[in-house]
């Protein structure tokens, strides 16, 4: 007799009384009309009669009292303090895990101070001066809280009388400057300008026209909380904008230190696609024009800004190379 | 008898809640109620009487310490069952991995007169009385031999079927399975079955 497992399914259903009463009837039908299907229906009534009339066998009569010690054994083990060679284990596991965290915060901070090294003096500062965008002329944004500058600005240019002129041309119009004092010889001025950033934003704006004009340009950042005195060699108007504006000495220290590094190696390396390639930035540079929010004119200058701090700026232009 | 099975069961729940609490009479009432039932499926699907009594045990043991666990989704008998039926069979698959068999089924030890009653118990015209099967020692060992044959799964499932007396549904929740493969694995075990029992016949 060939097996059908579909019909061995159905009959065994039928056996167990799980079929519908459809599924039921259609069975019976099958088995009133198929012989074969008929003598199937009982091997497979024995199999089960078979099984079914195994014996029932009873369980040991003392179970619960077994189950009962051993829960208490179980209990009684969990409550055992754990031996030496456990706790060491852990411990000494604890110290690895302890060992590696530290390393990999070690290993971050290291990575987040080489990458901060790399992209700070690339990240633009917070403009410490309130602009007007030229392009679309929106209102100026308001000024951020600032550290304070102090520094001496050495400028060397061949045409002397008529860069001199420019300068404090620029100096004089500029009526957020507190112009402090000048002394002038025949091939050297200085100037001692005491302003609030939004002063120095201007003169440098001015300044950044005749900039092409100076065959030196050196910034000296000082600092006397540090005692520290960084040169900035081949400045430019952007790269003092961004010291002076840094809204605290050690920001404002770490720029220039970066600027310094910087100027230095595009001075040794003697590339000028090297500079311009980090600092792409500066060939298209203009700085914005600063536009005053009150009514301010020469004559009726501002006192520097007290919730701001102070640049303290000495300006040295001098003849020749 | 529907009305009978529900007030066992309200008693199940009613056990189990007072066992959660600590109650060790429930806990003791629990383990009389099926220690029997537990013993005779777990002692049909590894066929040793010592390893069948340690595992009752650890079936206890096991359903006492998480009965915490319990949430009552099923019924507290097949829940049951479904640890027994586990550790059972994970108790098999380490005897067949350690190349341990508690009965061997091999129908060589039949001798002719074991094989002469089966062979009548087979026939197409017999229509063997159940109880005078229980009786026939012989033709019980026969099939506790055929059994043994049978794959792990194939004898869980005619055994929970055929011995226990389990509906499909609950024998889908006990071994975690749809209702389907219980459909089809029990009428491959049965027909598996029958194979064995006609070779040892040739």
């Amino acid at each position: 007799m060939k097996i059908n497992p579909d019909i061995d399914e159905l009959l065994n259903s039928f056996i167990d009384g799980e079929l519908t009463t459809r599924q039921k009837t259609e069975v019976q039908r099958l088995i009133t009309n198929d012989t074969e299907v008929r003598q199937r229906l009982r091997q497979l009534k024995k199999s089960k009669l078979l099984v079914g009339s195994l014996p029932f066998a009873e369980a040991p009569p003392d179970i619960f009292e077994q189950v009962t010690t051993s829960l208490e054994r179980r209990n009684l083990l969990a409550e055992q303090p754990s031996s030496y060679e456990e706790y060491a284990g852990a411990r000494h596991l604890f110290v690895r895990k302890v060992l590696a965290a530290a390393a990999m915060i070690g290993l971050f901070a290291v990575l987040g101070i080489i990458v901060y090294s790399i992209i700070a003096p690339e990240t633009a500062p917070e403009s410490f001066v309130a602009v007007r965008d030229p392009d679309n002329g929106k209102e100026p944004t308001p000024a951020i809280a600032f550290a304070g500058f102090n520094g001496r600005l050495e400028l060397k240019t061949n045409a002397f009388i008529e860069i001199d002129s420019s300068i404090s041309k620029a100096i004089k119009k500029n009526p957020l400057l507190d112009y402090r004092s000048l002394e002038r010889s025949s091939n050297t001025s200085r100037y001692n300008l005491t302003c609030s950033p939004r002063g120095l934003g201007m003169l440098l704006a001015d300044l950044n026209n005749i900039w092409q004009r100076f065959d030196s340009a050196t910034l000296f950042v000082e600092t006397e909380e540090f005692g520290q005195r960084i040169v900035i060699d081949e400045v430019t108007t952007r790269q003092i904008a961004e010291v002076a504006s840094r809204e605290t000495v050690e920001d404002s220290l770490q720029v220039a230190k970066d600027f310094a590094f910087l100027n230095n190696m595009n001075e040794r390396l003697q590339a000028k696609d090297v500079f311009a390639a980090l600092d792409t930035a500066t060939t298209h540079f203009t700085i914005p024009m600063p536009v005053l929010l009150k009514d301010e004119n020469a004559a009726d200058r501002p006192a520097p800004d007290e919730n701001q701090g102070t640049v303290s700026l000495v300006i040295v232009v001098t003849a020749g190379k | 008898m529907q009305s009978q099975m529900a007030n066992v069961n309200i008693d199940d729940a009613i056990l189990v809640e007072r066992c959660r609490k600590g109650d060790s009479n429930a806990m003791e009432r629990l383990v009389l109620r099926y220690q029997n039932r537990i013993y005779n499926v777990i002692l049909k699907i590894c066929a040793n009487t010592d390893d069948a009594a340690e595992l009752t045990q650890e079936t206890f043991v096991k359903v006492i310490e998480s009965i915490e666990k319990f949430e009552g989704r099923s019924s507290f008998y097949t829940w049951a069952f479904r640890i027994a039926v586990n550790l059972t069979l994970n108790y098999c698959k380490r005897n067949v991995k350690l190349g341990f068999r508690s009965l061997d089924a091999d129908e060589s030890s039949h001798d002719s007169s074991d094989k002469k009653q089966l062979r009548e118990f087979l026939s197409d015209e017999s229509s063997p009385d159940p109880a005078a099967v229980a009786q026939n020692k012989e033709l019980c060992d026969i099939a506790i031999r055929a059994l043994m044959k049978l794959d792990d799964p194939q004898r869980a499932v005619v055994i929970l079927r055929d011995v226990e007396g389990m509906s499909y549904a609950q024998i889908a929740e006990v071994l975690d399975v749809e209702l389907g493969t219980v459909r089809s694995r029990l009428s491959r075990a049965r027909s598996n079955l029958r194979e064995i029992l006609e070779a040892i016949l040739q």
